[in-house]
């Protein structure tokens, strides 16, 4: 009889560590060995190894710091107001006692929106000449240049908050739904004010939830690249070029496909970098 | 309970309502008005005109990329869920590899998408197959299925082992067990999982941007063509736009339960 060589745990694991391994780690590690390369889809004869000369390029360049820049911004910005929005958000849908779960549905809708239709949707609404918004706020003689050089990546900012918050609240509000009662009752008893038991009760209890939520979101935000290509594609000037629009266009455009590695790795050691150090700030914190 | 804090709440909802539906409000009436008066913001009511949904949906290839984009999405989480449900089982009873596998497939999940987007492109270009939607499964599989697992494998922790050591008992294997016993048993998981994985593929436009042209383009692809702001495409655009938002937002409400379970993984209890 044929005896399986393997425990049974570890066959059911097999195909998806195989499968990753194929769709996931060998692509990666590929991307790091078109790094060290001048890898150009136009001269793929001619491929030569150059070490880590990109590396030390990049570090230099201004192109691709002023991206890192901007998508460091974007992210930061975005994802604060988020959280704070969202948090707002839970707690009064928490409180609401009629049509709280009609409520939450309608308000999760925009996370579940394709990005590109997102970004579409607004260059629409803010567009200067065309969108609703600019005449409603002319009318209240209020003229804002949405996609302008000052504002452009706020805006950007702002269409990431309307997709996203309803993510932290989606988060943010099972985690109050599953708060214990005790400590609540204990504090009231006691004559402890609203704030002081939000401060003090609600929101240690929460950091768990605000942790993974914060990490996943974070993370996601890194990844901005739909609305930058709906709207502004990098401008004006270079105002809202952010490292996963750049990346694309250095590979797909100018098919310098040794540099956009190069990027893609520089973005990947950073992004790994934060959410460590958020990871650490916060579980430290908690013990 | 004080007034004016019930008030606020009832407020803030109220903002937070209006400011979600008036985009898909506005996009929608967009849709349904006469290619010349689309771009007339100063008229809030114009009489419905259906040219913009007849254009886009029996004038136009848009009904090929929604084809595409469904058989993208079907195939991806298929395999996903063939190869993830056995893993996420097998995490969940035995804790295969500690906590390093659960952070790995996390971290698979999070790889930013420029990191593998080089090489699969190499790869695929190599093997002929860009413009096919070959290459865009395979490039979705990356976060799809990562996702997948993910998910089941919060929806097995919650599940009591007696189940299947009941199942074991009266005869069944470990296997035959998870088979019959346990993927029946958190039904509304792989639901959940699967709507969800369905989800991230059909909105996905980076890799689909690379990998695809011509007649393999998925639906957000074929809907950032129509970003030539010229007056006469945007009432199609807005009907476009509708026809990719529409089916994921009636998916979205049979989520919502289980969405928390699931992106929460083995990290969160709710």
């Amino acid at each position: 009889m044929w005896r399986p060589r393997l425990p049974l745990r570890h066959r059911m694991l097999l195909p998806l560590v195989g499968l990753l391994a194929a769709v996931l780690a060998w692509p990666a590690l590929f991307a790091l060995w078109v790094s060290l390369h001048d890898y150009r889809l136009t001269r793929l004869r001619d491929v030569r190894f150059v070490g880590l000369d990109h590396y030390r390029a990049l570090l230099f360049d201004p192109v691709f710091l002023n991206a890192m820049a901007n998508t460091l911004h974007f992210v930061l910005a975005a994802v604060a107001l988020e959280l704070l929005l969202g948090l707002g958000l839970a707690l009064a849908l928490h409180r609401l006692r009629t049509g709280r779960h009609l409520a939450r549905a309608l308000v999760l809708v925009p996370m579940f929106v394709t990005p590109i239709a997102v970004g579409l949707m607004f260059r629409f609404l803010l567009n200067p000449q065309l969108g609703v918004v600019p005449y409603l706020l002319g009318r209240l003689g209020i003229t804002v240049d949405w996609f302008g050089p000052g504002l452009a990546l706020w805006s950007l900012i702002l269409i990431d908050v309307w997709q996203w918050t309803p993510f932290m609240v989606l988060m943010l509000l099972a985690g109050l739904e599953a708060l214990p009662r005790a400590p609540f009752e204990a504090a009231r008893v006691d004559g402890a004010s609203p704030w002081r038991i939000f401060t003090r009760i609600t929101l240690p209890l929460l950091r768990p939830v605000v942790l993974v939520a914060l990490v996943i979101r974070g993370l996601d935000a890194f990844k901005v690249f739909e609305y930058v290509y709906a709207i502004t594609r990098g401008g004006p000037g270079d105002s809202t070029e952010t490292v996963q629009f750049l990346i694309y266009k250095v590979g797909f455009r100018f098919f310098r496909m040794g540099e956009a590695s190069a990027m893609a790795w520089l973005l990947l050691l950073v992004t790994l970098a934060l959410t460590v150090l958020l990871w650490h700030l916060l579980r430290r914190r908690e013990a | 309970m004080p007034r004016p804090a019930t008030l606020l709440t009832g407020l803030v909802v109220l903002l937070a309502l209006a400011s979600v539906l008036f985009p898909f409000l506005w996009i929608a009436l967009a849709s349904l008005r006469p290619p010349h008066l689309v771009a007339r913001p100063d008229l809030l009511w114009v009489a419905p005109d259906p040219a913009n949904w007849r254009a886009v949906l029996f004038e136009s290839d848009v009904p090929r990329y929604i084809l595409n984009s469904l058989l993208v999405g079907t195939v991806t989480v298929a395999v996903a869920l063939l190869v993830g449900a056995p893993a996420a089982y097998s995490l969940s009873r035995w804790r295969t590899g500690g906590a390093g596998t659960r952070f790995a497939i996390l971290a698979a999940e999070m790889m930013p998408p420029a990191v593998v987007i080089v090489p699969l492109f190499l790869i695929l270009w190599h093997l002929q197959l860009t413009n096919s939607l070959v290459a865009v499964v395979l490039a979705h599989l990356t976060f799809v299925l990562p996702v997948v697992t993910w998910f089941l494998v919060g929806f097995v922790d919650d599940l009591p082992r007696e189940l299947e050591e009941q199942a074991m008992i009266d005869g069944h294997t470990r296997f035959t067990a998870f088979l019959r016993v346990v993927l029946p048993a958190i039904r509304p998981g792989i639901g959940a999982a699967a709507v969800f994985g369905f989800v991230l593929s059909w909105n996905d436009m980076f890799y689909a941007l690379v990998l695809t042209g011509g007649a393999s383009r998925t639906l957000p692809v074929a809907i950032a063509g129509y970003w030539t702001f010229r007056g006469i495409e945007m009432g199609k655009m807005a009907a476009a736009i509708l026809v990719a938002v529409v089916p994921v937002t009636l998916a979205a409400f049979f989520l919502q339960k289980h969405l928390v379970r699931g992106l929460g993984g083995g990290a969160v209890k709710t």
